[in-house]
């Protein structure tokens, strides 16, 4: 450890395939931001300062999911340089909106946005980074909740395991005081599978759930898809249901692929 | 005889690469700038419902989403064929402004006041936020308020900051609560008070970087913008104004379907983004500028008083039309300044309590565009659907985009003058870095179709073999 950084522990943030929000909730801390400052040695932020610290670190937070040849040599680095490896967003963990084109044909999109594709590189599939090396941790969202961040470099520091939780949004719409959307409604909500973290905020405003954070634990996505189309949805609305920023979770795409035979 | 890679370009959102190439005898022979990833939303929307799009083009981009959710709602107003309610409108606008007013405070405070307070040459090591916040603990926290205050508009509007779900087609889903007017009318002074600070301190200190204005980027090139009908400084809505180097208005589009009557996209051999140029002139002469410095050339006022003041200060001291991008910053805070005094204007309305904020309706049109200025620039939402409402096509022109023209010269022109590859120092590479911070350009928007970009400085020599690289 360096000799004007004390014992503080290292922290790096790495940035894959997407859209920066993740990342920027730690500027998001703001107050908070200051504390963390002094608790750790932030070791590598490009987005923040081009000051960088050789590995390995005590806590690699990798934002974005794997697109290109060079991200996949890059994500077995990151794993070799992290002590603990956390995933945060629905890209890192879930490969993002951008998995949406795994159902597709990836050339075709090249061609249309880029006369010369030769220039272009890229893997046929947006993947999570945990096809690709072993992740200690996942956080989910899209984006993250900052205060799950808090929560979780806290507990690392202190050595305990993350209060995050695992249960339904169906929990905190509960607690908010929401009418059910899918019960008064018939709405396809995908609260009842989604882990909670947002605070339940789209139901809240007649809004039903699509999904930021990612299937809870132990979701029955299956059962809900049968309820959805119980309430009259269509096989393809359904499928599209369960293709958005976490699409290519596992969980949420065997049925929306079981959809998508019908 | 070298080529230098900066990669990635820190400091800047998203990751972007710059290759310097020189000739046998260390001077610069040409730049590129690199772009290397797919994402491709474009293509990957085909058939999603269009009430669909503002969610989901908010996930291109995490510091602007709130641009992405407005062109998009925007667009979708017009497949609606509906009037948003004047309420909603306003609220629409209260929440942009409070969008610029943090993008603006990351960019100008987070990002480049490092080099602009601790100076280009700085060690590297401490030229950074952190480094900032030793020194000018003050400046740093500012900053950070400022960020601050801007964000809180944007959670107490719409409930989250990061890609919130509020602004839906046809207006927003909820009204403004009275207690957050308060809230929001309590802690404007003190954003304002810091705008009012850190231009000061911006004045004090621009002399010092006279090379750097003389030489970021002030090859003459078109501008534009939006104004409203009577040329004032418009964010949320208004008509593109095109403007030459000279000063004399070329054009203003009058509705936002005819953009493409005056943009024209062009594929570069040697460049991964597609180019915009103004139609008009043509590809080569149609070169224009997008963002802060765009926008202050071609508005004939801002229409709020303290911005007002500035702006005349800023062109009396800089010219009618100012070419250098490196005054960037300075209209950043001008505008971050006009944004604080806008959303004052908004907030003391008392129709921005109004109850009607949303009008409903189905597919109505089949097309659609949406226009605003994002922190960075113009940016284009346009769609086209099936008469159930899925997307058939779309196209995104992004902010950063439009200025890839300007800041691929700007990058020659800086790197021209400050690297000499026979004795290659870190102050001179940052140097290139800062003319693409000036840009403040998101990469993430720009790639949307391309996803991530890493900017790093490579410096190649004239047999081809790379013999230095800088991670920034």
């Amino acid at each position: 450890m360096n000799s004007d950084t004390g014992m503080k522990p290292k922290i790096a943030i790495f940035k894959f395939a997407s859209c920066d929000g993740c990342q920027l909730s730690l500027l998001e801390l703001e107050d908070s931001l200051l504390d963390l400052v002094n608790a750790v040695e932030i070791a590598y932020f490009p987005e923040a300062s081009r000051r960088m610290l050789k590995g390995p670190y005590d806590i690699g937070l990798v934002e974005g999911s794997i697109t290109t040849h060079h991200d996949a040599e890059r994500i077995q680095r990151v794993r070799r340089e992290s002590k603990t490896l956390v995933t945060i967003g629905a890209c890192a963990t879930a490969g993002g909106i951008q998995a949406l084109r795994n159902w597709k044909d990836v050339g075709e999109f090249v061609r249309f946005v880029y006369a010369k594709p030769d220039f272009i590189s890229t893997l046929k599939m947006s993947t999570p980074v945990a096809e690709h090396v072993p992740v200690d941790f996942e956080l989910r969202g899209c984006p993250i909740n900052k205060l799950h961040l808090v929560e979780l470099i806290g507990a690392m520091l202190a050595g305990r395991k993350p209060n995050i939780p695992t249960y339904s949004v169906c929990m905190e719409c509960k607690r908010r005081g929401n009418v059910c959307l899918a019960v008064s409604a018939s709405l396809p909500c995908l609260g009842p599978v989604t882990q909670a973290g947002c605070g339940a905020i789209c139901p809240a405003y007649h809004r039903a759930c699509y999904g930021c954070f990612g299937p809870m634990e132990n979701p029955n996505p299956t059962a809900l898809a049968g309820r959805f189309e119980a309430q009259g949805h269509a096989d393809r609305d359904i499928m599209r249901a369960f293709r958005m920023f976490n699409a290519w979770s596992w969980q949420f795409r065997q049925v929306s692929e079981e959809r998508e035979r019908r | 005889m070298e080529k230098i890679v900066i990669n990635p370009v820190t400091r800047i959102e998203g990751h972007a690469k710059i290759t310097i190439h020189l000739n046998p005898d260390g001077r610069v022979s040409r730049t590129h700038f690199h772009v290397t990833q797919v994402r491709g939303f474009e293509k990957f929307t085909e058939g999603r419902p269009y009430y669909e799009m503002p969610a989901i083009t908010a996930r291109i981009c995490g510091i602007c989403p709130i641009s992405h959710l407005l062109a998009s709602v925007k667009a979708c107003d017009e497949i609606m064929a509906v009037r948003v309610p004047p309420t909603a409108a306003k609220l629409r606008e209260l929440l942009h402004c409070g969008q610029f007013i943090q993008s603006h405070a990351l960019s100008f405070f987070h990002l480049s006041a490092p080099d602009l307070l601790l100076g280009m040459d700085s060690d590297p090591a401490r030229r950074n936020v952190l480094g900032l916040l030793d020194k000018y603990p003050d400046i740093a926290r500012d900053g950070i308020a400022l960020r601050k205050f801007g964000q809180c508009v944007i959670q107490r509007l719409a409930k989250e900051r990061v890609h919130p779900s509020w602004t839906v087609p046809g207006g927003v889903n909820a009204p403004l609560e009275p207690g957050a007017r308060e809230e929001m009318l309590k802690e404007l002074p003190g954003a304002k008070a810091i705008a009012r600070r850190t231009l000061a301190l911006f004045k004090s200190v621009v002399d010092e970087f006279q090379e750097e204005i003389e030489n970021f980027g002030t090859d003459p090139t078109m501008y534009a913008g939006l104004v409203d009908h009577g040329g004032r400084l418009q964010l949320y809505d208004g008509r593109i104004r095109f403007m030459d180097s000279e000063g004399t208005v070329l054009s203003e589009v009058d509705t936002p379907a005819s953009y493409a009557d005056y943009i024209g996209e062009a594929s570069l051999p040697d460049s991964y983004l597609k180019a915009p140029y103004y139609k008009p002139a043509g590809y080569a002469g149609g070169v224009y500028r997008v963002g802060p410095l765009a926008r202050l050339n071609v508005a004939d006022s801002c229409g709020t008083p303290e911005a007002d003041h500035e702006f005349g200060e800023y062109h009396q001291r800089f010219g009618r039309v100012v070419q250098s991008s490196f005054q960037y910053h300075y209209a950043r805070l001008i505008e971050a300044l006009y944004a604080i005094e806008k959303a004052e204007m908004l907030l003391s309305d008392p129709s921005i309590l109004g109850k009607h904020v949303r009008a409903k309706a189905g597919v109505n049109a089949l097309e659609g565009v949406g226009i605003a200025e994002a922190p960075r620039g113009i940016l284009i939402h346009h769609y086209r659907v099936d008469e159930k409402g899925a997307i058939q096509w779309a196209n995104l022109i992004i902010a950063t985009g439009h200025n890839n023209l300007a800041m691929n010269r700007s990058i020659e022109q800086v790197s021209r003058h400050f690297v000499d590859g026979s004795r290659l120092k870190e102050g001179m590479l940052n140097r290139v870095s800062a003319v693409v911070r000036a840009y403040d350009p998101c990469l993430s928007c720009s790639t949307h179709a391309l996803g991530q970009t890493a900017l790093r400085i490579q410096l190649i020599a004239a047999d081809g073999t790379v013999t230095d690289e800088l991670r920034t």
